[in-house]
Order: structure tokens, then sequence, then C-alpha cells
């Protein structure tokens, strides 16, 4: 099976055989990779290829109808997506879930959240350490803001926002959950080609910055050509090649996905 | 001023307890959970604090102790506590209206209950339930407290990380648990806390209103305090206290206005009895028109921008 067979070094992510089916639809059928430390992997298929729901399953979502789903080793197929996030997998969405109502600040300091402990009494009453925990929270999410080039409206509604700051303001968000691996749904989707290559120079500067293990689904091909170390592409539910942007661009499997056979 | 409380002292306390009454069913809705619970709870506490006052405290001469009322308070918080735990489990797996009706159920298996029950007196209720208190005005000492202090407590929940868990699952249920937040664990706690609140009012209402029967905290009721918050606000706590208030006050205000001289009958006649149909077109205008409800947050921060501009 494909990619089975690649020595992985130093895997943080890996998915064993991994099914899923909504009725007799299988969106996702016997996938197996494995994702390294510190890589910046990523995901293309066709539409209705199966890769949102994969991140639905790795993000406990949805749960996988067969396999396994391994993160630093322990399994982790049938999580809730809050444990998921606590263990170190934070993402992004297709469709953007930014709290709408809510102001840029507020959208970042909710996902502080497993990094803070004050509960309800200490909260209404004031107690240390709530009001200095409190004061980090919000250096904490000025500061990522700041990082994404946001700060400036801080306090605006992220429903007011444009298109390509709301990704921006999720990416930031998922930051300050301080993850191990970030996941990343169509983060260039949107966005004009200027903004797409600010886009590859911003993952891959929080990549060091952060440690990060990035995983995105992107369908701007030359984006994902020039930013990925490796790509896996994915057509009707199945894994059909897995490798470097080079070894995938001349796959005759890939070819026959995007194009069409003769 | 004398002759004013003791007209309305009845009403302006009952105005504190809707307030009240009204924060109860904010708190679920802070999550996002429309939950009619709260009349049921408040009824549970009713009869907690009428049972404890008749049968097991029974202080027969003079003015009821006020200590006492405070224990039933809280022994009426705790049970509804507890039991808003155990009914909050199951029945937050369901969302939107079908918690809304689960939560009606509730209130409905309580009511019948309680009817049939002899501790609960039946059909009767439980009745001579003693006074702390000359005058029902004086029930603000309690009430008032009450009401600062839960007020307090909503301003600052509204500020701390535990606000923002309930905010989140309120926008995106979904998004808040990718951000490591456990909606069960909130819904649960926002659910219950409603609880015990609506429980303690009931204690004291018990008190304040000398009888309790199945006729407190029916479906009803429910309705009553659901405009009082769809209308008042379900984005800041400010909206149910205006809310509970205002619907409170206004059969009798209504009444008032039908009983001004030289009003042509049938208007009269429609402000003295038509005052649910006036409650109900207020309720579908409000949530066409106002969906957030009059008192929203955005108000407030208008007026400190305007403030801050001039």
């Amino acid at each position: 099976m494909i990619g089975e067979n690649l020595t992985t070094s130093n895997p943080i992510l890996s998915a064993k055989t991994i099914n899923r089916t909504f009725g007799g639809l299988v969106a996702v059928n016997n996938v197996s990779f494995t994702v390294n430390k510190n890589e910046i992997f990523g995901l293309i298929g066709p539409n209705g290829a199966g890769k949102t729901t994969l991140f639905n399953m790795i993000t406990g979502l949805i749960e996988p109808s067969g396999g396994q789903l391994f993160y630093q080793g322990e399994e982790i197929s049938f999580l809730r997506p809050h444990q998921i996030a606590k263990a170190g997998i934070a993402r992004t969405f297709q469709n953007i879930r930014l709290f709408g109502e809510l102001s840029a600040l507020e959208n970042v300091t909710i996902a502080r959240h497993i990094h803070t402990k004050s509960g309800f009494i200490r909260g209404i009453l004031g107690l240390p350490p709530a009001p200095s925990e409190e004061n980090r929270t919000k250096q904490k999410a000025l500061e990522l803001l700041d990082l994404v080039g946001l700060s400036d409206r801080a306090f605006q509604k992220a429903r007011n926002f444009p298109y390509g700051d709301q990704r921006r303001l999720e990416i930031a968000r998922a930051l300050a959950l301080e993850p191990q691996v970030l996941l990343l749904d169509e983060p260039a989707a949107g966005m004009n080609p200027s903004e797409k290559n600010q886009l590859s120079e911003f993952i891959r500067e929080i990549r060091s910055q952060f440690n990060l293990t990035i995983i995105l689904i992107e369908h701007h091909v030359p984006l994902v050509m020039g930013l990925c170390d490796r790509i896996a592409v994915l057509n009707f539910g199945k894994l059909i090649a897995l490798g470097d942007p080079a070894q995938v661009r001349t796959d005759p499997a890939v070819i026959e996905a995007y194009l069409g056979s003769e | 001023m004398n002759g004013f409380l003791s007209t309305y002292g009845f009403l302006i306390v009952s105005m504190v307890m809707g307030a009240l009454l009204g924060l109860s069913l904010y708190l679920p809705l802070m999550t996002g959970q429309l939950s009619l619970a709260s009349p049921g709870f408040y009824a549970l506490g009713g009869y907690i604090a009428a049972i404890l006052s008749t049968q097991v405290f029974k202080v027969s001469d003079g003015l009821y102790p006020i200590g006492l009322v405070l224990l039933e308070m809280s022994i009426a918080g705790v049970v509804s506590g507890v039991l808003g735990v155990l009914v909050g489990i199951p029945a937050l797996r369901l969302r939107g209206i079908y918690l809304a009706i689960a939560t009606i159920a509730f209130v409905e298996v309580l009511r019948v209950l309680s009817l049939n029950l002899d501790i609960t007196g039946g059909a009767v209720g439980i009745f001579g339930i003693p006074q702390p208190f000359l005058t029902p005005i004086e029930y603000l000492w309690i009430a008032i407290p009450l009401l600062l202090v839960t007020m307090v407590l909503l301003y600052r929940l509204e500020r701390i990380r535990l606000g923002r868990a309930f905010t989140a699952i309120r926008e995106d249920e979904l998004a808040a648990g990718a951000m490591g937040i456990d909606p069960t664990h909130y819904k649960v706690l926002a659910f219950t806390l409603g609880a015990i609140l609506a429980g303690v009012v009931g204690a004291v209402s018990a008190h304040f209103l000398n009888t309790w029967n199945a006729r407190q905290g029916t479906f009803d009721a429910s309705i009553v305090y659901l405009t009082s918050v769809l209308i008042g606000g379900t984005r800041t706590f400010v909206g149910p206290v205006l809310g509970g208030m205002v619907f409170t006050a206004l059969p009798e205000v209504l009444r008032a206005i039908a009983d001004t001289a030289g009003l042509p009958l049938w208007l009269a006649q429609f402000l003295r009895d038509g005052r649910l149909i006036i409650f109900g077109v207020l309720i579908v205008l409000g949530t066409i028109f106002f969906p957030q409800g009059l008192v929203t947050p955005d108000l407030f921060k208008r007026q400190k921008n305007r403030k801050s501009h001039s």
C-alpha cells in the first residue's frame, strides 16, 4: 500500500487503514499515512475526495468507522474534540468558524482556555492567581493578534473582518492553544495572489517559531507544491499518492485524478 | 411614602423576584441552551421552604427568624443544584427546541408530583407559611441583596475564563470544542447555576406568598419568564433583570390604565383581560425586530464610544 513502505524518522501523527462511511458512501477508504514532526504535510485532491472528513476524524468531530489514529504514540481515534485540542492538535475550518459576534481579542482569549485554570470562585472574586492569569491571557492574545497583523483591530467584531483577515484570525486563535500539530483547512481560500504568497511565508514562519507540525488542505496547487515537504493525494476517499512535491507532480495516478484519463 | 409602599410593596418585591427568575433562565442561555426548567426548580425551592417552615422548624410565637429563611434558601439551593446536575446531564444532550420540550416535561412532572404527594399538601398545597416580616415590602431586605449579589456575580462571570467558555459554546459549540472547551461540562454547570438560583428564589417566594401549591412554577410561568428574557435581552444580564421587572409589573400597569376614567368600555375591557394577548404580540414582535432583545451589549459600547468622542 502506498505510504506504508515509507521510512519515517520521527512520526508525530499517523493514520492506520482509517475508514469513514456515511450510509453507503465511503468518504475515506483505508487511508494510512504518517506525518513527521516539524513537517509541512499537504493534503490535496479533487472536491469530495475526503480531505475534510479526514481532518474531522483527526480532530474528533466525527468518529472513524474503522482503523486507528495515533498521536505521539497514543491512540486518539475516539477522543472528543476538546480532548484532542488539549492533547495538542489545533485546527482551522474550511468554512471559517470564528465567534462572529465577539471581538478578535475575545476570539483568541477564548482559545487560551486549556492553558489557564482559574475556576468559578477565584474567577468571580478575583482572587489570586486569577487576575494575573487574566492579564497574561490578554497579553498573550494581543501578541498573537500582532503576529497575524490584526492587533490594531483587536476590539472589532470578528464577523466584520474581510475574508482574508478572518482566516488569519482563525490561525491566531488556533495558535493560542499552543499546539504541536496545526491543521489548516484551505487557509488560502478567498485570498488574492499576493496574500497567498504572504501566507506561504507566514506558515513557514510559524512552523519555525512555534516548532509546529503543519498539515494543510489546499486547492491552490502552486502554493502546496512550493510549501509542503510531503504531499498526500486523495481521490474518492483513497490515498492515491504520497511523496515529495516532485514525486507527486509526475505521478500518473495523480495526473489522471486531476485531468482525467485519455 | 408609607401609603405608596403599602399599596405597591407586594408588586415591587414581585418585580425583584421576576428579575431573579429572568436571570435563572439567562444562565443556561449563556451557553445557548434554551431551558424552561427554572419554574420547576422555583416550585421545588418553594416546597422545601414551605415544608421546612411549617413542619420541621415550627416557630410558633412572633415573627419567623430570618436566619431560618436563609437556611431554607441554602437547602433549597443545594437540593436544586443536585437535581440540576441529575436532570442536566441527560437533558443537555438535546438541543434547541428539544431541550425546551424536555425541560417543560420536567416542570410538568414536578407539578403532577406535587399535586399527588401528601407531603406537598396535594391540590390544596401548603398554607399559613410563617412570616419573617410584618409587611410585604420588607421582603426587599432579602430580595434586593440576592439580586445585587446575583448581578455582581454575572457581571464578573461575563469577564472571566468561565464566562468566556460559556459564550464560546453559545456562539459556536463545535468551534468551542475545537478550542479545548468541554461543551457538556459547561452546559451542565450553567444549567445547574440557573437551577440553584431558581430554587433559592422559590424558597423566599414561599414565605412571601404565604401559600404554596401546584399552581406555582407552571408552564405559564415559564412563558412569562421566557418573555422577559427574550424581550429584555439574551446577551447581557441587564436584559433579563429589566425584562423580569417590566413583565412582572406590566399586568398591573395595564390594569391601572384600564381604570382611568373616560376610556371606551371595550378598550378598558381589553387592557384588563387581554394582557395575555398583549404578551403574545410582544413576544412575536420582539423576536422579529429585536432578535437579541432590547438591551444588547452593543448598546453599552455605543454609549461608551459616544462619551469618549464628545
